[in-house]
């Protein structure tokens, strides 16, 4: 059962900025959905949204999870 | 290779240095993190099946919903801490289905049967309230960034188990009677169990990674004390006997009995008559786990195998 790591932002209450909330493992972008919204239930978030950690493209950092997680051509 | 000697770090991290990745780490701070992570997770995922064989002891729909709450989060909080172990290079796969179910790292007192409601209640008030002793300290003090973020959520949430257990001590303990001698009984085994839970006394403690790195502050002893600040005086307020007492001249909590001293577990009855016991035997007594061990861990993962090759089939 293959996983990958979604990031998982949300905001609390309109007009605050989204923050990185935490990351959950998945199969895919559908069970994500549900994992975060199931995991992360401490708040009643206005929003929330997941994104797969390899989607993430480091702009100035070359360590850390999501230069792992980055495709090659995207790595600085 | 780390850009920091072993001695640079813990310098860093003691003028307030934050670790940001794996890459940051000497091999002595990552592998100080991997044990604090390690048993904050195995202690987060072992507590869920305890509570769950214990949760059909509710006595209502209401506290059937709130027993499986408490459940869902410290299973919740048992993935966090996997994933940020899998982040510094472990193995979430290896951690929750590789190991044999003794390898685990969490407290004895979650390898315990948890026989009824009274039972689950003081552990959510005990053993929560121990967690959140751990972790509050750990989220105040820890150099490790990911980990400190994470611990904000994990905080509310424990809170909210902790007022759970406390809220329904309270209710036992005003019904009387037998009802309170039933709660009484849950205590004399969990009482105990959870001081023994923080570890080696300071005077005997080997010297510590997760201290030089900042990976917490507080020592056992101070965490102890901690503990019973909170509970003791919640015990002594609802008419509950415990084992320990308040030394107004000596200004801490001071224990009634001898400590560490042995443990029946089939009979949960802990052996005060017979005197202090060393940690060397406590520490066999952990290691040979306790009743609940095997069954607790194949609990969590009895199905696997079996959906992994349905899908693997499909």
């Amino acid at each position: 059962m293959h996983e990958v790591v979604y990031e998982v932002f949300a905001r609390k209450e309109r007009g605050e900025p989204l923050k990185h909330i935490g990351y959950i493992d998945a199969m895919d972008d559908a069970l994500a959905r549900v994992y975060a919204w199931k995991t992360y239930d401490e708040e009643r978030w206005f929003e929330m949204c997941v994104v797969p950690r390899s989607c993430i493209i480091p702009v100035n950092r070359t360590d850390g999870p999501f230069a792992a997680a980055a495709p090659r051509k995207d790595r600085l | 290779m780390a850009p920091f000697t072993e001695d640079e770090l813990k310098a860093k991290v003691q003028e307030g240095y934050i670790v940001e990745s794996v890459q940051e780490m000497t091999e002595g701070y990552r592998k100080a993190l991997v044990v604090q992570l390690t048993v904050q997770a195995d202690t987060e995922l072992m507590s869920a099946p305890a509570y769950w064989m214990a949760a059909r002891y509710a006595p209502s729909t209401n506290t059937q919903v709130s027993a499986h709450a408490i459940i869902q989060d410290e299973l919740a909080h048992a993935n966090i801490a996997y994933r940020l172990l899998e982040d510094i290079g472990e193995s979430k796969e290896h951690l929750v289905y590789g190991r044999e179910p003794h390898e685990f790292k969490h407290p004895y007192g979650f390898d315990q049967p948890l026989d009824n409601w009274a039972d689950l209640v003081v552990a959510t008030g005990f053993f929560d309230r121990a967690g959140i002793t751990l972790l509050t300290d750990v989220h105040e003090n820890t150099s490790y960034g990911p980990l400190k973020r994470a611990l904000i959520k994990i905080g509310i949430e424990e809170t909210f188990h902790l007022r759970h257990g406390e809220v329904w001590m309270k209710r036992l303990s005003n019904a009387g009677g037998e009802v309170r001698e039933i709660l009484q009984r849950s205590v004399d085994w969990m009482f105990p169990m959870t001081l023994e839970w923080f570890g080696l006394p300071d005077d005997m403690k080997r010297h510590s990674g997760q201290l030089d790195y900042k990976l917490k502050a507080l020592t056992n002893d101070s965490l102890r004390q901690v503990w019973m600040s909170a509970t003791v005086p919640l015990c002594e307020s609802l008419g509950l006997n415990v084992p320990a007492h308040y030394d107004e001249s000596a200004e801490h909590y001071v224990l009634d009995y001898p400590f560490p001293c042995q443990y029946d577990a089939m009979e949960k009855h802990w052996f005060f008559e017979d005197g202090e016991i060393s940690w060397d035997t406590v520490f066999e007594r952990w290691k040979a786990r306790g009743p609940m061990n095997q069954r607790y861990v194949e609990s969590i993962r009895r199905s696997r195998d079996q959906v992994a090759k349905w899908l693997t089939a499909a």
